[in-house]
């Protein structure tokens, strides 16, 4: 009795403290988290080196989940060397029956894949989001980068509180002017045109533009020079040039400039002389 | 060059007006620096640039933090710009001559600067602004805040995804950076053209920084603006001093350290453009 008793306690006793331990792991399960809010260089913190020969376990043997239907089978005949090849989303293992996949390395097939930011700037290699072998398609109930837990799964690993509306940002975006964009991510597609006309828009009016003002500058300067050196040959002092056309811009400028030339006075006096001759002007 | 310094000038640019200018060219260029750093990155050339910024990541946090005061001016001049309204006489103080919103008058001398190009006219009469200068202005104006809330976006993603779709991110990041092309060519040619090289403003258009302008080069220049401010008695009010001269030595040495690293800038974009794709 007694050593059942004590027995018991003990039972109890070790219980609390398997419960205990328990519980204080769940309280400090926050230090455990992946240190990783902001977008960081991987392979600082990580000792795997990206060729996946070195460290990967091989691709498994492994039948693919997929099965005619009950009952259809007679009907419409299924090949499951037809069916390994072409379907290929909800697959345990996508690369299964892929020749020589032993010795073949991601790029060599995925070759767009690897151009993306979070390959090229952050240098995150395939398997730290797809996982290890056998990689799994997303579409399959188990893979990591199944939509429904992507997001918790992949992108919260470095993208502390991502939820599933982050998930959804494309990782391996097609190239924005590709006619892959248009039919995958038609809002992308459009939006780089809009801008690349918007860009080729701006500049094929402006540059001409710009150039055409300079070079219309310069030409009406020659002109200038040639007038006033033919004004030069007559004698003909600006001052005594009695009509002037209010619009004329450049015989407005001469008179200026002779004036100036007369007298550098204080500024507001010589303004209300050269306001009153205009006026006067203006009365003839 | 002397004696226009001793004439008569008009007042162009109040100071609060050359203050933000003065803000927006060095934002501007810490920013297409940054940008381009970060854009260019897988180049030799991006990365160098990066580094004379502290590093990829730090230039990064640069980008940010400048970013942020960009938007907090551009806050800023819209509640100044605001002020400068005269809401009493509405309509007229927004489609004036003193307005920087396109009017009639703008498309018309567009047309008539069309035919000037071609020799069948004479040389548009402008009134305070040409409609280039007003274009100038509303491309920062619109650009901003494009570039401000897909920069914001993408600063806090996961704040965005909570109120956007992820997929919003992909959208973002095109439109930034097209546009940072975008306002970076424009500026770093055409801009910097009409500032600096063509034979009116050859070597440097100075109204910006010295807030005046002599009056032939307004006659010449604006005709119709020095006519309205005659008829109206107002060019008086205007006269102000010419610049000092240490003051034009600092503005000739900042404003061509602007153009030459705006063309950097602009050159090797060009060159490493083939680099960078939009994935």
């Amino acid at each position: 009795m007694n050593f059942k008793m004590l027995t018991g306690r003990f039972i109890i006793c070790m219980n609390m403290a398997f419960i205990t331990v328990l519980l204080s792991h769940a309280v400090s399960a926050r230090a455990q988290e992946e240190v990783a809010s902001t977008l960081r260089h991987y392979k600082d913190q990580e000792v795997i080196t990206g060729y996946y020969e070195q460290y990967e376990v091989m691709a498994r043997r492994q039948r693919p989940r997929i099965a005619s239907p009950p009952g259809l089978k007679r009907t419409f005949p299924y090949s499951q060397t037809a069916a390994r090849v072409r379907i290929r989303t909800r697959l345990a293992d996508s690369h299964l029956g892929i020749k020589f996949y032993d010795v073949l390395r991601c790029e060599y097939c995925h070759a767009e894949q690897t151009k993306d930011i979070h390959s090229v700037r952050a240098i995150i290699t395939c398997r730290q989001c797809h996982g290890g072998e056998p990689i799994a398609s997303i579409g399959h109930a188990y893979s990591l980068l199944n939509p429904i837990r992507r997001h918790a799964y992949v992108c919260a690993k470095c993208h502390e509180g991502a939820n599933p509306s982050f998930a959804t940002y494309v990782v391996h975006q097609p190239e924005a002017g590709s006619l892959t964009a248009k039919r995958e991510f038609p809002i992308l597609y459009y939006t780089y045109w809009f801008m690349l006309v918007l860009l080729v828009g701006t500049l094929a009016f402006f540059l001409p533009h710009t150039f055409l003002v300079g070079f219309r500058e310069i030409v009406s300067r020659l002109k200038e020079k040639k007038t006033d050196e033919q004004n030069a040959i007559e004698h003909k002092p600006a001052d005594e040039i009695t009509h002037i056309d209010t619009e004329d811009v450049e015989d407005d400028q001469r008179d200026i400039e002779s004036k100036a030339e007369d007298d550098i006075t204080p500024v507001d006096t010589e303004d209300e002389e050269r306001d009153d001759d205009r006026d006067d002007n203006r009365k003839d | 060059m002397t004696t226009e310094m001793t004439t008569v000038r008009i007042r162009r640019f109040n100071t609060v007006d050359r203050l933000f200018h003065l803000f927006l060219m060095l934002t501007f260029l810490v920013q297409s620096a940054t940008g381009f750093s970060r854009l260019f990155f897988t180049t030799s050339w991006g990365k160098s640039l990066g580094q004379a910024f502290g590093g990829y990541e730090t230039s990064v946090n640069i980008h940010k933090s400048v970013g942020v005061l960009m938007i907090v001016g551009f806050l800023i001049h819209t509640v100044y710009l605001m002020s400068r309204v005269n809401w009493k006489n509405l309509p007229k103080s927004i489609f004036g001559p003193d307005s920087l919103v396109p009017n009639l008058d703008d498309a018309r001398n567009f047309i008539q600067g069309i035919r000037w190009f071609f020799g069948l006219g004479s040389k548009p009469t402008f009134d305070r602004w040409t409609y280039w200068e007003k274009f100038d202005y509303w491309a920062v104006y619109w650009g901003l805040p494009l570039l401000a809330v897909t920069g914001l976006m993408l600063m806090y993603p996961l704040a965005a995804a909570r109120l956007l779709p992820g997929w919003t991110l992909n959208i973002a990041l095109l439109l930034h950076g097209a546009e940072a092309i975008l306002a970076a060519s424009y500026i770093f040619i055409v801009h910097f053209f009409i500032g600096h090289l063509r034979p009116t403003s050859f070597p440097m258009n100075e109204a910006m920084f010295a807030g005046s302008v002599p009056l032939e080069e307004a006659m010449e220049e604006k005709p119709a603006w020095v006519e309205r401010l005659e008829r109206e008695g107002k060019l008086d009010l205007v006269n102000s001093k010419p610049p000092r001269r240490w003051f034009r030595v600092i503005y000739y040495v900042f404003g061509y350290t602007a153009v030459i690293s705006g063309i950097y800038i602009l050159i090797n974009g060009i060159i490493n453009g083939r680099t960078v794709g939009f994935h």
